[in-house]
């Protein structure tokens, strides 16, 4: 070992120059390889239930029998009168929900709302409304949600469960039978004694706005143009969403679980859920559309990728996905397939859970808030799979600090001779084995660079959505450019500053390179996927250099090059993204607008000044080798 | 120095542009920014009990109701702010008059940071000149380093009232480096009647007071001249408690709520520092045990300091701001602000600096990983203390480290000057 250790003292272009390009290698290959270690029996685990006082199953759900006819005839009330109104659509008053000029507009009247109040009213619960409107990429979402709240004959209004039942489902189908379902169970609830804490059942007109309104407005964070809540409860322990858009019998449970920005629901809740529906109830419980998982290799790691997407997205997949920020553990129970279980079933599924979250003696805290399911009852947690996104980060840290100890420690002056350049005086007088850095130059570039991400932050979050398209062709062409005349000016100074010398590119590449080592390990802990896909993304950053060579050889490798790396540029993946699953590029863009706006998402922030300032740096470097 | 009138009126324009562009640069955060001050008056690393405006206005609101501000227990820092306060426009309604007075504040301390770099007391004194004293940045490079430091902004645009304090110590060392040695007692007492811990700046500042009085006509003897420095630090401050007095009428509860406050550490709310964690974890029967034992060791760096660089009274002054910034009871980056605003006085010992970059990159990552980790634990409730504690234990790795580096600079700068044949040869341990 230390024969090893003065060998590579002895060798410094290998110290200096190949070890670090192995080491940032050997992370990617291993960071990756952990990844598609985890679905494997050794690495995940089998889910359990920590929080013991959630007993879920341990009791006997009631709901059956006499409560099927009051479900069909709350069912019928609400029919009759969404017939009246597609049929007159004149009437047209309030709280209808515009879909950006989209063809699909459901009309959630006034008419409706009144229905909605009068029955639970009549159940003897306490209603309100609230009103709201948001603004985003030039497109207005308007809505109303109606609220009702059972105060709990055994607690103190100090806590509450929700019951969301939007009218439309995140497919944007109507959800009568969900709505309906709440309706039904608001009047069931309140005939119990037992609940010690209060329920609230909301009826949003669809899974985008209405929630985050009210949960806003439930906290007192919301905007001018939300109305506050004239009734509240207390401090709010989880959140249950019910869909049935079908008009059959159903075959599974479809469990959604994905927060904004990729934070998760406490375990607990979903392995409640999972226990309930599959154990107590024996209807299947399936989750990240996988709808045939036969618990091989490569479905898991096919849920786990699919998990990770939507984590890293950071998107609201569904109504619950707005409790999240707030600290309370919510999913989505959708019903899928075709077979026996009726709303009965997924009543007495969301009775279950009530029960078993209405046992707990405080906040859900016992089991994960960080980990990847590859099964409904497999997952691996953050100990597990973090140190694959943390090695991905890593390899550029590793880079970062080789390259700062290179320019001081390594003099470059073979390649200054290959180059044909004058040595710079200093570097040639000088005596100890330690160089001045200069590092006004490169310093200003790195900041200036992530400065300017804030420009197409801007524009994305603030232009009308019919520009995403166009707007995003100009900063593809942006990134071609912009690299090469920033290096056209840095390499040959064109009057405007002295020439570059090599020891400036390295340390370039040395602080862009920390820069995103250090925030995209800071965001492995926030949001794990995020970190890895954009790591795997910059991978090739780490070994953007200033080539040199003889001229024919060094361009036709540095054009390949820059062309190589212009696909992996964030417009260009953008692109190809939406090309693959057939999605616009503009209904794309105004989601992410709406997220910005509405949700609190900051995937953006991500994307345009961490990954895009490392990109066009990478560009830069590469480009220098063509002047 | 020798400067040419030409050369001294560009210095003098730069000037202008540097002091010019870091007020409109803070003046933009706060017009285009509204939630930016308040966001950061809120934020543990940069507002702690000692020093958060959000307490200032809580005191300032039952002072001018004529409750004693003490009460309540919110309020802890000294009482003379509040008819300075008072005399402001109410921050809540028209925030823009307080904002312009800190900012106002920040510039006139880096006018004392250019006066101290102006002075070149950091690369020759009375008995150390440096072997690279022409290495180094004029006045205005070093206030520009100070004004434009994002923990700086920070600090200012929370509205923290550590600026303050930092006003007494850089006045002191500039008064002191000036050769105004009243002065710099009138100051440093008034830092110290602020926050306390300046008290023990003033071995350091008084030699560095009497080495500037060395090298006038008939130096004094250094006892007598301690022990009359040492009287007009005590008369300070005891002529400000008396003010003080006259405004609270409680001498005993406004001594118990502030210096009491700062010695008993009786509030643990979570900063950047070391003290809050460890004196949650002690069971009580120790806590006056370890009290003493944390306060024993931030004192006992003055004495070692001292002795070690008695030729560069400077150094020793930078050194303990850097210790402080990591040891004292109550940290806030405007602590480390101060000793990063001090380091570049010592440009020349950058190139004997070995770990800049480690403790750069621990720094970095410590304050992009703080307020993650405080995020995860507080808000999302998905993470716990440990997140944010591991994290503050970087944080002051980082500076330690940078501290350290600077010492054995400084060090290795005194021995090169001993043994000029030496200069380049690579250390190694005997």
């Amino acid at each position: 070992m230390p024969a090893a250790i003065r060998n590579l003292r002895s060798n410094p272009h290998f110290l200096f120059v190949r070890l670090p390009k192995l080491l940032s290698l050997l992370c990617i290959v291993v960071g990756v390889a952990w990844l598609l270690l985890l679905p494997l029996n050794e690495y995940s685990r089998r889910t359990y239930i920590s929080e013991n006082a959630l007993l879920p199953g341990q009791v006997h759900a009631y709901f059956t029998g006499s409560e099927q006819n009051i479900f069909r005839g709350y069912k019928k009330e609400l029919e009759g009168i969404l017939n009246d109104e597609t049929k007159d659509r004149a009437e047209v008053t309030a709280g209808y929900v515009s879909r950006g000029g989209h063809a699909e507009q459901l009309l959630i009247l006034d008419r409706v709302s009144d229905k909605v109040q009068s029955i639970f009213e009549e159940a003897g619960l306490k209603f309100a409304r609230q009103k709201y409107e948001y603004n985003s990429a030039g497109i207005t979402h308007q809505g109303e949600n109606s609220y009702a709240i059972i105060h709990a004959p055994r607690g103190d209004a100090t806590e509450a469960i929700v019951l969301v039942a939007p009218w439309l489902t995140a497919d944007d189908k109507l959800n009568l039978n969900g709505v309906t379902l709440a309706l039904t169970l608001a009047r069931y609830f309140k005939r119990w004694s037992l609940w010690s804490k209060d329920i609230i059942f909301l009826i949003t007109p669809d899974s985008k706005t209405g929630t985050q309104a009210w949960i806003d407005a439930y906290h007192d964070m919301h905007p001018a143009s939300v109305q506050p809540l004239p009734l509240k409860s207390g401090a709010l322990q989880g959140a249950l969403v019910i869909e049935y858009p079908l008009e059959h019998r159903f075959q599974t449970l479809h469990i959604v679980y994905d927060g904004v920005n990729g934070q998760l629901p406490n375990l607990d809740l979903f392995n409640t859920a999972v226990s309930i529906a599959g154990g107590q109830m024996g209807i299947g419980a399936n989750l990240q559309e996988m709808w045939n998982h036969d618990d091989s290799y490569e479905n898991r790691l096919q849920t786990m990728v699919r998990g990770m997407t939507k984590q890293g997205l950071g998107y609201a997949t569904g109504a619950h996905s707005s409790f999240m920020p707030y600290h309370i553990d919510a999913i989505t129970l959708q019903t899928k397939g075709e077979g026996w279980e009726d709303e009965m079933a997924l009543g007495r599924t969301i009775e279950s859970l009530c029960r078993s979250l209405n046992n707990l003696l405080e906040h859900l805290h016992q089991s994960f808030f960080f980990y990847l399911l590859m099964q409904s009852n497999r997952f691996v947690s953050i100990g597990t799979y973090l140190p694959s996104a943390m090695l991905l980060a890593g390899n550029f840290t590793i880079m970062a600090i080789a390259l700062w100890m290179r320019t001081g420690y390594y003099p470059e002056t073979k390649s200054v001779q290959t180059k044909g350049e004058k040595a710079p005086a200093e570097e040639k007088a000088k005596t100890s084995n330690i160089a001045e850095r200069k590092l006004a130059l490169p310093l200003s570039l790195v900041v200036g660079l992530h400065l300017l991400g804030l420009v197409p932050l801007w524009v994305f979050n603030n232009v009308s959505h019919q520009y995403f398209t166009t707007i995003t062709f100009v900063v593809l062409g942006v990134d071609i450019i912009l690299p090469l005349s920033l290096a056209a000016i840095l390499s040959n100074g064109l009057g405007l500053s002295k020439p570059l010398i090599p020891q400036q590119y390295h340390l370039i590449k040395s602080f862009s390179l920390l820069l995103l080592g250090l925030s995209l390990s800071t965001l492995a802990t926030l949001n794990f996927s995020l970190s890895f896909m954009i790591g795997l993304l910059c991978t090739p950053l780490s070994f953007m250099t200033r080539l040199q060579g003889a001229a024919p050889a060094r361009l036709a490798t540095s054009g390949l090059g820059l062309a190589l790396l212009n696909l992996l540029s964030p417009p260009t993946v953008l692109l190809g993204v939406c090309w693959y699953t057939g999605v616009s590029v503009e209904t794309v863009l105004t989601e992410a607008a709406f997220g910005w706006d509405v949700w609190g998402m900051w995937t953006q922030v991500v994307v345009w000044c961490v990954w895009w300032p490392a990109w066009l740096i990478g560009g830069v470097l590469l480009g220098s080798s063509i002047f | 120095m020798s400067t040419t009138p030409s050369s001294r009126n560009t210095m003098k324009d730069r000037g202008i542009v540097v002091f010019g562009a870091a007020f409109v640069l803070r003046l933009l955060l706060t017009c285009l920014f509204p939630a930016l001050p308040d966001l950061l008056t809120g934020r543990v690393e940069v507002s702690t009990p000692v020093n958060s405006f959000k307490r200032l206005q809580e005191g300032l609101f039952l002072y001018t109701r004529n409750v004693s501000p003490y009460d309540g227990g919110v309020y802890h820092q000294a009482p003379l702010l509040l008819p300075l306060f008072a005399l402001l426009p109410d921050a809540k309604s028209s925030p823009l008059p307080t904002a312009i007075f800190y900012f106002l504040v920040d510039l006139l301390n880096a006018y004392a940071l250019l006066k101290i770099s102006q002075s070149g007391q950091s690369v020759k004194s009375r008995l150390h000149t440096a072997v690279r004293q022409h290495v180094r940045w004029d006045g205005v490079s070093v206030a520009a380093w100070f004004l434009f430091n994002p923990f700086t902004i920070a600090t200012c645009l929370a509205r923290s009232t550590s600026v303050f304090t930092t006003s007494g110590i850089l006045f002191a060392v500039s008064n002191a480096v000036g050769g105004n040695s009243v002065n710099a007692m009138l100051a440093l007492g008034f830092a110290s009647y602020l926050s306390l811990y300046p008290t023990l700046l003033f071995i350091p500042l008084v030699l560095l007071c009497y080495d500037i009085r060395a090298q006038g006509p008939n130096p004094p003897k250094i006892g007598l001249y301690v022990v009359q420095h040492a009287g007009l630090l005590l008369a300070s401050i005891a002529g400000l408690l008396g003010l003080s007095c006259l405004i609270t009428g409680n001498f005993w509860e406004f001594i118990s709520a502030t210096y009491g406050f700062h010695l008993l550490v009786p509030d643990l709310t979570p900063n950047v520092g070391l003290w809050w964690y460890f004196f949650i974890e002690m069971f009580d029967s120790f806590r006056e045990f370890f009290l003493g034992v944390f306060w024993l060791h931030l004192a006992s760096y003055v004495g070692g300091f001292t002795v070690r660089f008695q030729r560069q009274p400077l150094f020793v002054i930078t050194s303990l701001l850097g210790v402080f910034a990591v040891f004292k009871p109550y940290p806030s980056i405007s602590d480390a602000s101060l000793f990063f605003a001090m380091l570049p006085l010592y440009r020349h010992l950058f190139p004997l600096m070995r770990y800049t970059f480690f403790a750069v990159s621990a720094i970095l990552y410590s304050s992009l990983l703080g307020p993650a980790f405080y995020h995860l634990w507080v808000y999302a409730g998905s993470g716990n203390a440990n997140f944010f504690y591991a994290i503050t234990l970087v944080w002051s790795l980082g500076i330690s480290i940078l501290l350290a580096d600077a010492v054995f600079a400084a060090l290795r700068d005194e021995w090169e000057q001993q043994n000029p044949d030496q200069k380049g040869a690579e250390v190694r341990q005997v």
